[in-house]
């Protein structure tokens, strides 16, 4: 599978859109387009093979899926994930010939995925850099009062820090993305430590991206609970993602209610206070 | 006579915020220039003389970061403050706006980032998994109306009531209702993120013990399952959990860890993706 000029090329541009600073905003761009599942689908349009997109795309989701990126600091840059990772993933699954619906197929997509959005906070550091050329502009557009110049400095020139810092690596990486797979398959064999440890580092790296999650949502060792009342219904009552949902909007509504109940309890108790007094 | 924004004013405002927020964003200035785009059409409705533009604007280039989607509030909020500055209000000065600025931008980014990317998207993101199994793009698309519908019309509300109630819209953040609300999702979030994991991590052992006569006597994973489905997943998670959460070790720490662990469990048969070409 190779990468036509082309194919790169819209790759580079949907780079751009989608990082976080990125050209398409922050809903359409980071939380849409740079979702590797997301990415997948576009790669896979773009590579001309939808089916082995969405999978490689769906295996990287599970390692991205709460990026949270509190004031700024990122661990892994969304536009490397899903247009350089995805792609690279897409052309070295069909150089192994491993099947993408495979465990091993999606530990191998894993691992290039994360490797390369890793290596990739350098293009979010780099976007970021050369942005402050442009604030500088803005500042002195501030001083002299032409403030209609915000306009081209907030959503014009960051385009120049994306051409440098998104659209050029990608079409590069994409391009060399082939022979490189094919170097690393050559030096690298199959039953060898190495690559017996890139796909289980593949099968473990999703663990690191929900525990960031359950970071967000466990503060005491109760709240595992939910956690693993969902992990039970899916992975011993075998319930699907979908149904699981209802169930737990059912005691989501549930837990609502009686903290509802306990909060009005207060507020009645407040106000026969106050007809007491 | 009174002064009074106009709808198409405050929604370009809006959608100036809504698209431009972090663009440019740089570490140091953040989303600073989204918010100036963003004050830039009420300011220029509001005031006719160069001065009073001036001063106004001067107003917003203090530092603002906060989590963008329900930091949306805080924009409506402040438009509805420069109206009250422009009729003449004696207590709206810089320091109200600023010290407002600077003093939910904490509270609302720690709230907005457990709720909106911690829980909504990784919800949203669970459900797409979920349809896209074996290689479909319906969740992929599902996610892509759903969330942007969603993240859309959300922060339009959030504007508008920011700019209606002023500081009464984010008594509805941060009240006891809020709090229920946040308390129930996240409940739901927890549930679904452990559907997530049972579904799509896999981390498995492939230790065997065999005989004298060459038969297996102890297969770790089988008699492990029977103890609780995906039991190594869900320990891995708490570890990763733990590791980030009680150690403070950072995600990418963590990974290179896991790397480590996948070598030395390679080594001695504890993990073997059981690779053929």
């Amino acid at each position: 599978m190779e990468i036509s000029w082309l194919q790169a090329i819209l790759l580079g541009l949907f780079a751009c859109l989608s990082s976080m600073p990125g050209m398409g905003g922050t809903s359409i761009g980071n939380y849409t387009l740079g979702r590797p599942l997301i990415g997948g689908l576009v790669c896979g349009l773009i590579l001309g093979d939808i089916n082995t997109g969405i999978l490689v795309g769906c295996a990287m989701q599970i390692v991205y899926i709460a990026l949270v990126t509190p004031g700024g600091t990122v661990s892994a840059d969304v536009r490397a994930v899903s247009y350089i990772g995805i792609p690279l993933a897409m052309v070295a699954l069909s150089s192994y010939g491993l099947n993408a619906a495979s465990t091993e197929g999606a530990a191998l997509a894993t691992s290039f995925g994360t490797m390369v959005g890793t290596l990739g906070t350098v293009l979010f550091y780099g976007t970021a850099t050369i942005n402050l050329v442009w604030q500088h502009i803005g500042w002195k557009a501030i001083e002299k009062r032409q403030y209609r110049r915000l306009y081209l400095v907030d959503m014009g020139l960051p385009w120049i820090s994306h051409f440098a810092c998104s659209f050029i690596p990608t079409v590069i990486m994409c391009k060399l993305g082939a022979d490189v797979v094919e170097l690393i398959k050559t030096a690298l064999p199959m039953d060898g430590i190495a690559m017996k440890t890139l796909f289980t580092v593949g099968s473990l790296l999703p663990c690191v991206g929900i525990a960031i999650l359950l970071k967000q949502i466990v503060r005491n060792a109760m709240d595992f609970v939910p956690f693993l009342f969902g992990f039970v219904l899916a992975a011993s009552l075998g319930i699907n993602l979908v149904s699981a949902t209802v169930v737990a909007g059912m005691f989501a509504i549930i837990n609502y209610k009686i903290k509802m109940l306990s909060v009005r309890k207060a507020e009645v108790a407040v106000e026969e206070e106050e007809e007491e007094i | 006579m009174e002064k009074k924004l106009s709808k198409k004013t405050l929604l370009k405002s809006f959608h100036n915020w809504y698209y431009g927020h972090l663009t440019c964003f740089s570490q140091e200035h953040m989303q600073t220039f989204g918010y100036l785009c963003a004050m830039l059409p009420l300011v220029e409705e509001l005031y006719q003389d160069e001065d009073e533009k001036a001063k106004a604007m001067n107003t917003y280039t203090a530092f603002f970061n906060t989590e963008p989607q329900l930091g949306t509030v805080v924009v409506g909020m402040t438009a509805g403050l420069e109206e009250a500055r422009a009729n003449g209000a004696d207590d709206v000065d810089d320091e109200t706006i600023n010290g407002l600025r600077a003093g939910l931008m904490g509270p609302v980014a720690g709230i907005g980032d457990s709720l909106v990317v911690g829980t909504v998207i990784p919800i949203l993101l669970g459900i797409a998994l979920g349809m896209s199994t074996g290689g479909s793009p319906l969740g992929a698309i599902f996610y892509m109306v759903v969330w942007n519908l969603f993240a859309y019309f959300g922060m339009r509300f959030l504007y508008f009531k920011g700019y209606n109630l002023g500081a009464k819209a984010v008594e509805f953040l941060i009240g006891a209702q809020g709090e229920a609300i946040r308390d129930s999702v996240s409940m739901l979030g927890g549930i679904v993120i452990g559907a997530v994991s049972a579904t799509w991590v896999g981390v498995k052992t492939s230790l065997t013990l065999y005989n004298s006569a060459g038969e297996p006597y102890l297969e770790l994973q089988k008699k492990l399952d029977e103890v609780f489905p995906g039991i190594l997943t869900a320990v891995f998670i708490i570890i990763c959990w733990f590791l980030m959460a009680k150690k403070r070790l950072s995600p990418i720490k963590v990974m290179l860890l896991l790397v480590v662990v996948a070598f030395v469990g390679v080594l001695v048969g504890f993990f073997d993706p059981n690779l053929v070409y």
